[in-house]
């Protein structure tokens, strides 16, 4: 534990929460964990395990149906719609779909958030000049999403995410686009405004960035969530998914 | 690099279609209030002519030429009886003999006694300009009680045309106030549609944290934009029928209508197009602020 998280309240809090959406059964289960100011965690699980609608609860996209959420030491049940706004600037989220506006270009684009805050254009100018030379597309910068590739509109939509040095930074698939270097390449851009006090999670399928990376995972599985501490070795991840299996199988 | 004030929204074709929504709604508002105000004017011309007084004449010869002596005396007092009880009437009195003649000395000459003349008894009534009496209800009671009695017929024509006026008004303003209406229905109906074609940048903004205010602002002052160029050409294509209406009025008589604007009427005709940009940007407002409730 850093200095930092002793002074600091949990960024996220779940107590007991489950989530169902209208006409649905439960996506999540009686789901508690936190996550302590500047921690790293990748979510993992398969395919409809219930990702994309934790990481939707993270950035009060929606509410639980059961349960307690708490994010920057506030229940967000209570919130006004105004200090829910609050909250939601602290997080930057990287969406799966990218959800780039195609009205717009790179540069403003990922200048959205700064706009929204109302930074100074001239400060907006040079924040995102250096972000789009970080991510490597500072000569796109006045291209528009659709004369973009899948790869390069995903590092708009870090870019975005990250422009404003959020609290708490989600992201969803983040690296399907990309090829390993670059995805390893953006990791340490995570893992860079990690080191500055960010508080990450990455959900993804991408094993070999959970190994390389060694932090903790937070796993869905059928809604329920389970954390497990980093994967160290490829013979670590073989034994925990053989122990998995057994498990699975004691249980059927 | 996009404005401030519109980097969130793009051109869509509800957008297309607003100014010139606007901008049909102004031109009839100009063409109606500017005929309106004509009307007006004229009207209350009018009205000054007929709210200070009415004569009502008592015969002093029956229809054979006789002279009808004592009657006439007592006719004059159930008139100015009946005159002094009808509301709106605020005061009455016969014209004295010596009135009588400086009145018909231009005609018959000083040198003439009236009452040697064949004139009947004039009653000079002083009406309440503000509450005048219903005239045709007077006459009809002076015609019951006071069958020698007449009343001056122009004034009660042209008391009749000020009422038909005067509905002619309201008839206006109702008109004016059901297209404020239709034009506030109209915005809240685009405001919708646009509001459904870029739900997503919506939701996306709203995510990052953008404030209800924001939102509604930048969408607001958007259309507010839009309507105020819509109406302002509205304005412009309007003054030429406008002067068509005026040259018209002009032509039928200029004595009867008022052909002139007053300075604050000309402030009224050049700020339809602002009340048109401030119900644009107001009936925004409040679409979108309601629209926006339906996210947490």
């Amino acid at each position: 534990m850093t200095s930092n998280e002793a002074l600091s309240p949990v960024i996220a809090e779940f107590n007991g929460v489950s989530f169902r959406y209208k006409g649905s059964t439960d996506v999540l289960k009686d789901i508690h964990f936190s996550l302590a100011p500047g921690s790293f965690h990748f979510m993992t699980g398969e395919s409809g395990a219930g990702k994309t609608s934790l990481l939707g609860l993270l950035y009060l996209d929606h509410l639980p149906t059961k349960g307690r959420v708490r994010l920057f030491g506030q229940t967000v049940d209570s919130l006004s719609r105004s200090a829910k706004a609050m909250v939601r600037r602290q997080i930057g989220v990287v969406f799966q779909d990218y959800r780039l506006l195609e009205h717009l270009t790179a540069f403003d684009n990922v200048a959205l958030p700064l706009r929204l805050i109302g930074e100074k254009e001239s400060e907006i100018r040079r924040h995102v000049s250096e972000l789009l030379a970080w991510v490597g597309l500072e000569k796109q910068m006045r291209a528009y999403p659709q004369e973009l590739s899948g790869g390069e509109q995903q590092r708009i939509a870090i870019a975005r995410a990250v422009i404003h040095k959020p609290s708490l930074l989600l992201a969803d698939e983040p690296t399907g686009n990309v090829d390993d270097a670059m995805a390893k390449r953006l990791l340490h851009l995570f893992l860079e405004l990690n080191k500055l006090g960010t508080t990450v999670v990455v959900a993804t399928h991408n094993m070999e960035l959970v190994r390389t990376f060694q932090f903790p995972q937070l796993h869905l599985n059928h809604g329920k969530l389970e954390l497990i501490p980093p994967l160290t070795s490829y013979t670590d991840m073989a034994t925990r998914l053989l122990n998995k299996g057994n498990k699975d199988a004691q249980e059927k | 690099m996009r404005k401030k004030n519109d980097f969130l929204f793009t051109k869509d074709a509800t957008r297309f279609y607003f100014p010139w929504m606007c901008w049909l709604m102004v031109f009839i508002s100009t063409f109606i209030c500017g005929g309106g105000m004509l009307i007006y004017n004229s009207l209350t011309g009018w009205q000054r002519g007929v709210s200070e007084s009415l004569t009502v004449q008592i015969n002093t010869y029956d229809e054979e030429g006789r002279d009808r002596g004592e009657l006439v005396l007592q006719d004059v007092e159930k008139a100015l009886s009946i005159l002094r009880t009808t509301p709106g009437v605020i005061g009455a009195s016969v014209l004295s003999d010596a009135q009588m003649n400086d009145l018909m000395a231009p005609w018959v000459g000083a040198d003439v006694a009236v009452t040697s003349l064949p004139v009947p008894k004039l009653i000079d009534v002083a009406i309440d300009a503000d509450n005048p009496p219903f005239l045709e209800q007077l006459k009809a009671d002076l015609s019951a009680h006071v069958p020698s009695a007449t009343m001056d017929s122009h004034r009660i024509w042209l008391s009749e045309l000020v009422q038909l006026s005067n509905h002619i008004l309201k008839l206006i303003i109702f008109v004016l106030i059901l297209l404020a209406t239709t034009t506030g229905f109209t915005v809240a109906y685009t405001t919708r549609s646009t509001l459904k074609i870029h739900e997503g940048v919506i939701k996306l903004v709203h995510m990052m944290g953008a404030k209800d205010l924001y939102i509604t602002e930048k969408y607001a002052l958007l259309n507010a934009k839009y309507a105020l160029f819509g109406s302002i050409l509205g304005t412009i294509t309007a003054l030429p029928l406008l002067w068509f209406i005026i040259s018209f009025f002009q032509k039928a008589s200029e004595t009867v209508f008022q052909t002139q604007y007053s300075s604050i009427q000309w402030g009224i005709l050049g700020g339809i197009p602002i009340v048109v940009a401030v119900l644009a940007f107001m009936t925004t407002f409040k679409t979108v602020l309601s629209y926006l409730r339906r996210f947490l």
